[in-house]
């Protein structure tokens, strides 16, 4: 069956106000105990080898 | 001021919509795409036809529905014929400057297709999908400033959303309820190293100095955390716009190519699988000269094959005949009420080989070949009562599924008769990529 317009809705609801929390919404006391990320040019040497092998990058 | 509009394209790689705050996301990720969304238009139900990249994009720039154009996979065999209609090449014969800040040419040949510019910053990069948003708006930011003629079209393709998951640093605490990301005892993510993409993130981006990141809830934190370093890109692009006096006549529509799966359905941080989570996609446009109502939310089902139809019409541009989308054009600059589809159609074929076939109450997957998770070839989800696709009711509605299943097996085969295919694309195709998960847990 091809797919065509259909339905109709009306078109009339708001969009929601962005929420009214602060924008840096941080917790200190977790960001200390948070764990350094640190992608090491092998890291990222190793992710383009995996992918290549899945074909994703020829 | 000009008759065509500026085009600007924005895809957000892997960017689920409801973690966005106008999809209704219980935390603050998204303030300027959402002020964004409430000076234009907001779609709230439109579905990818092919996931993930490669396959979605291919239906982006063309206009068609996978089965149609034939890439049903990402790293797939199949090549987009070169007689397919492609959205940035009608552009450019239309008189349009047309410009990619984009990767993709380096993966598919045809994503280099009708580009006067391609600018692609993540050359600096060993893996392009680590080049930042603020590499990319560098770059496209000043290409607008010395832009030669108007009207263009420009494409930027963010990556900051797709894994690895690598915030800022100065994006710590967020997002997170505190617990131990490094847990020893946190097992909770052990089924992913049975993947190859999760063996892969446990040997790099998630290997710390305090240890591997073993907490689920961190994993998504730092997603979330991407979401909101990419919303300040979109607030940067935006001004950069206002500064140079082009945000009135210039269209710009954000979306992204699929979502992501968050560990739901035992698929960890990754886009496949064909639930909500992953084939519904956020779809945002404003374009104040077009008279778009503010704030307006479309709530009919559309399909990603609808966007480029929508922008050659807004550019005034002749409609291909061989596009399965429709232009919603009309109902954008409230000419025509707004409508949709009844029913959607998606497939896959990279993890897995599958189709899903959507209507607003039931959610019916069919598989060409058994996927390596274990779900059964027919799955069927009434999304009223389990919207988040938990609990698989074929056994119990086999009425629904064999009319469900008749349904689809008729729409593909009248879409390969349309196309002039004599064999299913993604039976043909097959899960590409499942090979390598065989041997990785091998």
């Amino acid at each position: 069956m091809e797919q065509e317009p259909q339905k109709k809705f009306p078109a009339d609801a708001a969009v929601p106000k962005p929420p009214a929390k602060p924008d840096d919404l941080k917790d200190s006391t977790n960001a200390a105990n948070e764990p350094e990320q640190v992608i090491r040019p092998e890291d990222e040497a190793l992710v383009v080898e995996r992918l290549r092998e899945l074909g994703y990058i020829e | 001021m000009q008759a065509k509009p500026n085009i600007i394209l924005i895809s957000a790689d892997s960017l689920r919509a409801n973690h966005l705050g106008c999809y209704g996301y219980s935390l603050p990720t998204s303030p300027n795409i959402d002020k964004f969304a409430g000076e234009g238009a907001l779609f709230e139900k439109v579905f990818a036809p092919g996931i993930p990249t490669q396959p979605s994009h291919t239906t982006i720039f063309t206009g068609q529905h996978p089965v149609t154009h034939g890439v049903v996979a990402h790293g797939g065999k199949a090549k987009l014929a070169r007689g397919t209609p492609f959205l940035s090449e009608i552009l450019l014969e239309e008189g349009y400057t047309t410009c990619a800040v984009d990767t993709l040419f380096r993966e598919r040949i045809w994503f280099g297709r009708g580009w006067e510019y391609i600018i692609d910053p993540s050359l600096h990069h060993l893996f392009y999908a680590s080049v930042t948003q603020e590499e990319l708006n560098d770059r496209a930011i000043h290409w607008m400033k010395t832009v030669p003629k108007a009207p263009f079209f420009m494409f930027i393709h963010y990556w900051d959303v797709h894994y690895p998951y690598v915030p800022p640093d100065r994006m710590r605490g967020m997002f997170y309820k505190g617990g131990n990301p490094t847990d020893p005892d946190n097992h909770a993510l052990d089924a992913w190293w049975d993947h190859p993409v999760g063996a892969m993130a446990r040997d790099t981006w998630l290997r710390t100095p305090n240890g591997l990141i073993t907490d689920p809830n961190y994993v998504t934190a730092l997603y979330d955390r991407e979401i909101r370093y990419l919303d300040e890109g979109i607030a940067a692009l935006s001004d950069a716009l206002d500064k140079q006096g082009l945000a009135e006549n210039t269209m710009v529509v954000l979306l992204a190519d699929h979502g992501e799966s968050m560990t739901d359905h035992g698929i960890y941080y990754d886009h496949y699988g064909l639930h909500d989570c992953t084939v519904q996609v956020p779809t945002i446009i404003r374009w104040p000269a077009g008279n778009l109502k503010a704030g307006t939310r479309f709530a009919p089902f559309r399909q990603l094959f609808d966007i480029a139809p929508t922008l050659l019409e807004a550019a005034g541009s002749e409609l291909p005949e061989d596009l399965d989308g429709k232009s919603f054009l009309p109902q954008l600059t409230g000419k025509e009420e707004p409508s949709g589809y009844d029913q959607v159609i998606g497939c896959e074929s990279t993890w897995q080989s599958k189709y899903y076939l959507r209507t607003d109450r039931y959610k019916f997957i069919l598989a060409r070949y058994p996927d390596l998770l274990g779900n059964p070839d027919r799955e069927l989800f009434d999304l009223q009562a389990d919207p988040g696709e938990d609990h698989n009711i074929a056994a119990e509605e086999p009425q629904v599924v064999a009319e469900m299943e008749k349904e689809l097996e008729a729409w593909i085969a009248a879409k390969m008769e349309a196309a002039g295919r004599t064999e299913d694309p993604v039976r043909k195709e097959g899960p590409v990529a499942v090979e390598i998960w065989e041997q990785h847990r091998g």
